[in-house]
């Protein structure tokens, strides 16, 4: 139960933070494809930075341990990728 | 604070600064990773399950994405809702049916040619994501923050096909 509401608040601070970096927009997500605005690329290269720094430093003070990490499927990954990219690029969300 | 709050279009660093310490915290107190494509095929289980329960017994559905309410499925109701207060706060809110001014511009004000696309292209997106095993937020975000191979390995792919696709829908415009 804890889990279902603590969801929910991440995903109500999720949603906030792509509204406010203009993400739920079709120019926004298309451009970033056409190299004409890369607010996509800025946002999420900054939560990576971020996220990657926070939970670092947490696993080396000891507060945390590493969770398991997504499996790397070369093929899977990759073509999945490839599709992912094109119903991206085209529907623009 | 509020003035922020209410502001229309935040900098993408300072939104992403905000997402990233979402992600730290989601991390921290419950190893949640926050992900929005595994949402639907949570919901698509139980579809099947109900209208055609043959189509949801394989293993996809039983070991990989088990139907069901998950919390995926929690993450992406808290994402709308917050979407929803952002755009509220800063008025930004309003239902459209053709969504885009450069939409309008260069494909037309057509309405049901925006939906096909949008129609198609997200079939396109959740069934690569399926693939992969995870989209933008679970993989390449939610991976790549322990360097996860598979993430980077992701965002490659996604602008290899990402970039022709925009490319060919923009042809002389690109």
């Amino acid at each position: 139960m804890f889990e279902m509401i603590f969801s929910l608040v991440m995903g109500l601070g999720f949603g906030f933070a792509l509204q406010k970096a203009g993400l739920g927009k079709y120019n926004k997500i298309v451009n970033v494809f056409r190299f004409t605005d890369l607010a996509v690329l800025k946002f999420m290269m900054t939560t990576l930075a971020v996220a990657m720094v926070g939970v670092f430093a947490l696993n080396t003070l000891g507060w945390i341990a590493l969770p398991a990490i997504p499996a790397t499927y070369l093929v899977g990954n990759l073509v999945g990728g490839l599709i992912f990219g094109v119903g991206m690029a085209g529907a623009g969300f | 604070m509020m003035k922020l709050l209410k502001q229309k279009e935040w900098s993408p660093y300072l939104a992403g600064i905000l997402l990233g310490m979402v992600y730290v915290v989601s991390i921290v107190v419950s190893y949640i990773i926050t992900v929005a494509s595994g949402a639907f095929e949570n919901i698509g289980g139980l579809l099947a399950q109900a209208v055609y329960p043959n189509l949801a017994n394989n293993t996809y559905f039983k070991f990989v994405m088990p139907p069901g309410i998950t919390t995926a499925v929690m993450i992406l109701l808290g994402i709308i809702i917050g979407a929803f207060v952002s755009a509220k706060l800063s008025g930004d809110f309003k239902l459209q049916i053709v969504s885009d001014p450069q939409w309008k511009r260069v494909f037309g004000t057509s309405i049901w040619k925006r939906w096909v696309v949008l129609f198609i292209g997200g079939i396109i997106l959740e069934f690569g994501a399926g693939i992969a095993g995870g989209c933008t937020s679970g993989l390449a975000i939610g991976g790549g923050l322990f360097l996860a191979p598979s993430a980077f390995i992701f965002i490659a792919a996604m602008f290899m096909s990402g970039i022709p696709t925009a490319m060919l829908m923009y042809w002389r415009k690109y």
